[in-house]
């Protein structure tokens, strides 16, 4: 059997990047994927300029999932808040090296909504 | 067991109460004299043992007045359920010989004592012999001798009920809860998901949690008293709760799930560096070979093999095992 994932999610899979919490972060936010169970719980720390300067994740989440959460990370990491919440959907999935299919699309987006559904949260407030 | 003047019962002596009528009626002029009393009796009534078909034996009865007012017993009985509420494990001592029958002395595991047997030095030797006791949760008579006589000490050890980790609350887990609650279970429900995870999917359930659950597990106490069920059938919880629980020692680890799916999970593991020895700790599939296949019946075999693991059981039907083994 053909294996369907890239080897970046794989890779990130079993070695997520800035997987763990945050002593004190200014934005945080966790969601669940109501029927599958995907859990992630999304830590920012932002500067008075609204730069993210540390980001992590944690939580129980499939391998597409936690693939996506842990190259979010990266992705966001020194980017003005303003940017990220804007972030579209294509970058995310354009990283993963993988067509996912409609069926997992929720999967590896999961990271992404929860990061901008905390940011808006952190930015009404 | 328990039997109050006005006639309640709750509890038996013997599985079978073949001789629960003559203890009960023991009990209540126990209650009239307030006088506790040692007595003996067959296993059987007079025709079963006629016939050959008593399970033979004698077993001794000691029956004493308890009364919240005015009864030091009372106390030493509250001091112990308050001590098991906060996770400990305690033993309760009673003499059965001479003046001070009846006499109670509580040893708490962390080396408290309360009350008294009525003698120093036997409240010394009996706690010195009871530890080992305590740390077995072996409930027994021991001997001691006196200057003047030989006095026999019941020692019944109370220790926390086991407990059982379940994550996944999914079918299997609601009917885990529903048969592992007479059994004296105190259960424990884990799942992200809060649609599934409901009280109305588990009233019967001790506690339920919803977050992330390898988190949520990691925040529990476990020990060799605990079983972990991991039924969520998943991997992304299988994979964070397994590296937890095999660094701990809780009692029982099994996965619902085929051998080809456990082999896999080692697999996953093994690379990761954790040790075989450690990885044969994981039942996988999960349960006796009972030969059921519906869901109950499922459960019923995984609770099967935890109450066989906890008590070190064969496995085997107890028409088949060795008698110097039952």
């Amino acid at each position: 059997m053909t294996l369907q994932y890239s080897e970046t999610i794989f890779e990130h899979f079993r070695h997520p990047r800035n997987f763990g919490a945050l002593p004190a972060p200014e934005v945080a936010y966790e969601a669940v994927n109501a029927l599958c169970g995907d859990r992630i719980r999304m830590e920012l720390n932002v500067s008075a300029d609204q730069t993210i300067t540390a980001v992590r994740f944690r939580g129980d989440s499939c391998i597409i999932s936690r693939a996506a959460a842990s190259i979010l990370t990266e992705l966001i990491q020194g980017q003005m808040l303003q940017e990220v919440i804007k972030l579209p959907q294509e970058v995310l999935l354009t990283a993963l090296h993988t067509n996912i299919r409609p069926a997992r699309m929720k999967c590896a987006l999961l990271p992404l909504h929860i990061l901008q559904t905390g940011l808006a949260v952190y930015l009404r407030s | 067991m328990w039997v109050g003047e006005g006639g309640e019962i709750f509890g038996a002596v013997t599985i079978g109460g073949c001789v629960d009528a003559y203890v009960i009626e023991q009990a209540e002029t126990v209650l009239s004299t307030q006088m506790p009393r040692l007595i003996e009796l067959p296993l059987g009534d007079e025709d079963a043992w006629e016939l050959g078909l008593s399970c033979a034996g004698i077993i001794e009865v000691f029956i004493e007045p308890l009364s919240a007012a005015h009864s030091p017993p009372f106390d030493l009985y509250t001091a112990l359920k308050s001590h098991l509420d906060r996770g400990g494990s305690g033993a309760l001592m009673t003499c059965l010989d001479g003046a001070t029958m009846g006499a109670k002395l509580l040893l708490f595991d962390n080396g408290r004592t309360l009350g008294s047997l009525g003698d120093a030095a036997l409240d010394q030797a009996v706690c010195t012999a009871v530890l080992f006791d305590l740390a077995q949760g072996l409930s027994r008579t021991l001997s001691f001798a006196l200057p003047h006589m030989t006095v026999r000490v019941f020692v019944e050890v109370h220790t926390p009920p086991a407990t059982l980790i379940i994550v996944g609350a999914s079918h299997m887990a609601m009917l885990l809860v529903q048969l592992a609650r007479p059994i004296g279970f105190h259960t424990i429900v884990v799942d992200s998901r809060p649609r599934f995870a409901t009280p109305e999917r588990f009233p019967a359930t001790d506690t339920l949690l919803v977050g992330i659950p390898s988190e949520i597990v990691e925040s529990l106490p476990l020990s060799s008293s605990t079983a972990v069920i991991l039924v969520a059938h998943d991997y992304k919880y299988d994979l964070p709760i397994l590296r937890h629980v095999l660094s701990s020692s809780v009692g029982y680890i099994g996965v619902l799930g085929s051998r080809r799916r456990g082999e896999g999970l080692r697999q996953f593991l093994r690379e990761e560096g954790v040790t075989e020895e450690a990885l044969r700790r994981i039942r996988v599939p999960i349960g006796l070979d009972l030969g059921g296949r519906s869901a109950p019946e499922i459960a019923l075999a995984i609770l099967a093999e935890v109450v066989a693991t906890r008590y070190g059981g064969s496995h085997l039907p107890l028409s088949q095992v060795r008698q110097d083994r039952v």
